[in-house]
């Protein structure tokens, strides 16, 4: 079956930054045509962001937009005057979903708000993701990815103990939000044709991350039922005791790399197989002892020399055929030349006419009919013309417009 | 005619379980999807608890964390927060899929159902009989989603993944931690969980959208470690295109400065300490936290005052900005900064976010009552929708709590075969004593 899921839906993408423009690339990557709004002249911001290719900045090859807007195109428009704005009507009013990250309030400003939407499509849904949502007392506080995920209260969590606070990967959360804006955005969009009439999400990436960074909700509620926290510094980190029935894990040095290992002490005997120490698995020195929390400097003992006669693959390969949860760390090079990667050939190259060839993330997820399909980001603007005339404007009319810095 | 959530009418059976498919589930059941979680009372739902019996001894530890009052007496795992909270909405009939019978049944459900999720360990359905090749000769129109740790195909197929496993596999673990530590001091995370269950809720909802053109199903794959691989995004160009490797940048950006979370002052109850998170975004913001800080001329400092110079020196930075944070309460110290336009954000202690007044205001939060673990809040919907709320107030469902709906009502089973279902141990509400 060719084409892609999403085949026909139009969104009208008016995001930047990460999470909004994550959001999209799901709708593009699987088949929708996103056309995506970029002010003249600098374009979304992760144009700027970079990485860049022997580090010289340019306005088309910056590696997160590269990534972050496959698919998509470009058209530029200055939301900033009437004529932009009408513009701005005329394709909402040719459109399934709208997406917008603007600072609440800012979009009514670009003449395109909740009411003015209904008027020119009523059945055009609208998806505004902001940080803290379009109300409520944070509504207008500063904040980028590290603060709001220290807003939701995660970052609280994830410390070794005695340390400070410790952040997850640049962005990383963003990208979650992105993802569940996109859940919630295609259910909202399905909602809207089932009531023929346009649905408005409001998505506060602080509430998103609340609930959903690190089991949040999970953890919210427990922290009612039992009064405990279910995960606290001491927890993540504890070598030992953490998990039911006792275990030993967390992430270890190896000969060449560093593992991230979880044994729990009804894993005794493959703990024993794994490490080539069988003799063990009875051996009430060590079975007495297994939910004991202090006992993990014994098992290091045992486990560490082990270790340093083995790189951090050889230890998982060797750690899950005795049926071991065990990964090796991958830095960046190693995810390049992962075995399971590159076996299910999640990484894929793409041609782009500044940047050149380079290896992409791929799709996130496989449909058997209907694959997702990268295809390359756009140049700034590169679908003003096209996107235009199939509104119907003429050359002349849009060399008049772009004179006017409209487009 | 009224109005109705996108997904009521679509009906999803699910065995979707730890924690990533409870992540797709909690997006599903808001949805208004009709949602059957496919239990059993031969073989513990993982979500709900992975043993029978837990001693006391293991509920005074973290295990007991997720059950109300710690308390493991019968029906516990009806009282289990993570169950509670991703699986409002649901409906539970337990089957006992090791049967013939019950795998009938289970195909009968699979063909009067849209959507199938599962997130097994790879090689379950096959063994069951419940593999897409299977469902799909049977009902050609039902969409299966399989999010095994690493996905349904290659050399890591059959492997044990658990969340950190997936982090480490997908780079992230090693591009955590702090500055002057190697990842053995990098504290687990599990934020690929969430992001694989979400993930495959826009997938199974594309594929209804794909369906409606080509009148079939299709089979979804989703790895986590791929799936989560993309939230490296910015360090994964910079290797493909410049073969740059980055090490733990600790709380620092790749070019805000300064960037971190620095020491406030603690209470005297306080058990743990209080953080604030500051991100200078502008030489402008630089300058007004030096005047709040009464330090104006670090503003002109030749080693802050350019953006790069104050990049490189964070070092000398940090610890002046540590000594003044000490002092001062994290919430006031928010709030001024803010006031004055500088990014600042206290670091929120998971139980002050169930009183936070913003989250009140913005109807976060709504109280559910489930008939045996009680009344607690829980987040009432992952996004508001003005039109028609999606705000998710059905309790979860207690262990096989609608199996006489389901078997009888829905699949026409007698209520003799019914009743001898029961008898015989095949289906229940209780877990048997032997349940693993």
């Amino acid at each position: 079956m060719d084409g892609g899921a999403l085949d026909g839906v139009r969104v009208l993408d008016l995001t930047q930054g990460v999470a909004g423009p994550y959001a999209t690339k799901l709708f593009s990557d699987y088949g929708a045509d996103v056309i995506k709004i970029e002010r003249p002249g600098g374009g979304d911001i992760t144009r700027r962001i970079g990485p860049f290719l022997d580090d010289a900045p340019h306005t088309d090859a910056g590696g997160l937009f590269l990534d972050l807007n496959t698919g998509k195109r470009s058209v530029t428009l200055n939301l900033g005057v009437e004529s932009g704005q009408q513009i701005l009507r005329r394709l909402a009013a040719k459109t399934e979903i709208v997406f917008e990250s603007f600072r609440p309030g800012t979009l009514a400003g670009f003449g395109l708000d909740g009411a003015t939407l209904r008027e020119v499509n009523p059945a055009a849904t609208l998806i505004s993701i902001s940080n803290f949502g379009q109300d409520g007392p944070y509504r207008d506080l500063l904040a980028d990815d590290f603060l709001l995920y220290a807003a939701g209260g995660v970052l609280a969590k994830t410390a070794a103990p005695g340390r400070e606070p410790l952040r997850i990967a640049l962005y990383a959360p963003l990208f979650l939000v992105g993802g569940m804006a996109a859940a919630m955005s295609i259910g909202a969009y399905l909602g809207a044709r089932r009531n023929e009439e346009g649905e408005r999400v409001d998505f506060s990436i602080m509430e998103a991350l609340a609930t959903s960074m690190d089991r949040g909700s999970q953890h919210l509620v427990g922290l009612q039922y039992s009064g405990s926290y279910q995960m606290t510094p001491e927890s993540i980190f504890a070598r030992a005791s953490a998990l039911p029935g006792g275990a030993y894990g967390g992430v270890y040095p190896c000969r060449e790399g560093y593992i991230n290992i979880i044994v729990y002490a009804y894993w005794w005997d493959r703990f024993c197989r794994m490490i080539g120490r069988p003799e063990l698995i009875d051996d009430p020195a060590y079975t007495t002892r297994l939910t004991d929390p202090e006992f993990g400097p014994e098992i290091d003992e045992l486990f560490y020399p082990w270790l340093m006669e083995r790189t951090n693959r050889e230890v998982m390969l060797e750690g899950q055929a005795a049926g071991i949860p065990v990964g090796a760390l991958n830095t960046m090079d190693s995810v390049f030349t992962d075995p399971q990667l590159r076996d299910r050939e999640y990484i894929v190259t793409l041609d782009h006419p500044v940047a050149g060839e380079l290896e992409y993330p791929g799709p996130p997820f496989r449909m058997s009919d209907t694959p997702g399909k990268l295809r390359r980001a756009p140049l700034l603007g590169e679908h003003t013309v096209a996107v235009l005339s199939e509104l119907g404007y003429t050359p002349e009319e849009m060399v008049i417009l772009r004179q006017r810095d409209v487009i | 005619m009224s109005k109705q959530r996108p997904l009521e009418g679509i009906r999803v059976i699910s065995q979707a379980i730890v924690w990533a498919g409870p992540a797709a589930s909690i997006v599903l059941g808001e949805l208004g999807a009709d949602c059957i979680e496919i239990e059993s009372i031969q073989h513990l739902t993982r979500t709900r608890t992975s043993m029978r019996h837990p001693t006391p001894e293991i509920m005074q530890g973290s295990f007991g964390t997720a059950y109300v009052n710690r308390d493991s007496s019968e029906g516990f795992w009806n009282r289990q927060s993570n169950f509670n909270y991703a699986k409002r909405s649901h409906r539970s009939v337990t089957l006992n899929l090791d049967s013939e019978r019950g795998r009938e049944l289970f195909y009968e459900l699979a063909k009067v159902s849209d959507i199938f999720i599962e997130n097994n360990a790879a090689g379950v359905v096959g063994k069951l009989g419940i593999d897409y090749e299977t469902l799909s000769a049977i009902n050609p129109r039902l969409i299966m989603a399989r999010f095994p740790a690493f996905g349904t195909t290659g050399p890591y197929r059959d492997f044990k993944g658990f969340a950190p496993t997936m982090e480490a596999v997908g780079g992230h673990t090693a591009l955590r931690g702090y500055r002057d530590s190697d990842p053995s001091m990098t504290p687990g995370l599990s934020h690929g969980d969430p992001n694989a269950g979400v993930h495959v809720a826009f997938a199974v909802q594309a594929a209804l959208i794909a369906r409606e053109r080509t009148g079939r199903g299709q089979l979804i794959d989703l790895s986590h470690a791929e799936a989560a691989v993309h939230h490296m995004a910015y360090f994964f160009m910079d290797y493909s295109m410049n073969r740059r490797v980055h090490g733990h940048p600790g709380n620092r950006h790749p070019s805000k400065a300064p960037s971190g979370v620095f020491p406030c002052a603690r209470a005297e109850d306080d058990e743990d300490e209080r953080w604030i998170a500051i991100a200078i975004d502008t030489d402008e913001q630089f300058a007004t936290l030096c005047e709040q800080m009464g330090r104006p001329e670090l503003a002109q400092d030749e080693r802050f005052a350019e953006v790069p110079a104050r990049h490189a020196h964070q070092d000398e930075l940090e610890p002046i900005i540590a000594e003044w944070t000490r002092e001062l309460d994290q919430r006031e110290l928010t709030d001024r900064l803010q006031a004055v336009g500088v990014p600042a954000m206290l670091v929120a202690r998971q139980d002050e976010l169930l009183l936070d007044p913003h989250l009140e205001e913005r109807g976060f939060w709504v109280e559910v009552t489930h008939p045996e673990a009680g009344t607690h809040r829980y987040p009432a919907r992952i996004a508001r929708f003005e039109r028609v709320p999606i705000e998710n107030t059905t309790p979860a469902p207690t262990l096989g709590q609608h199996n006489h709906e389901i078997l009888v009502d829905l699949l026409r089973v007698s209520e003799q075969e019914y009743g001898q279902l029961v008898e015989d141990e095949q289906i229940g509400t209780v877990y048997l004593d032997t349940a693993t």
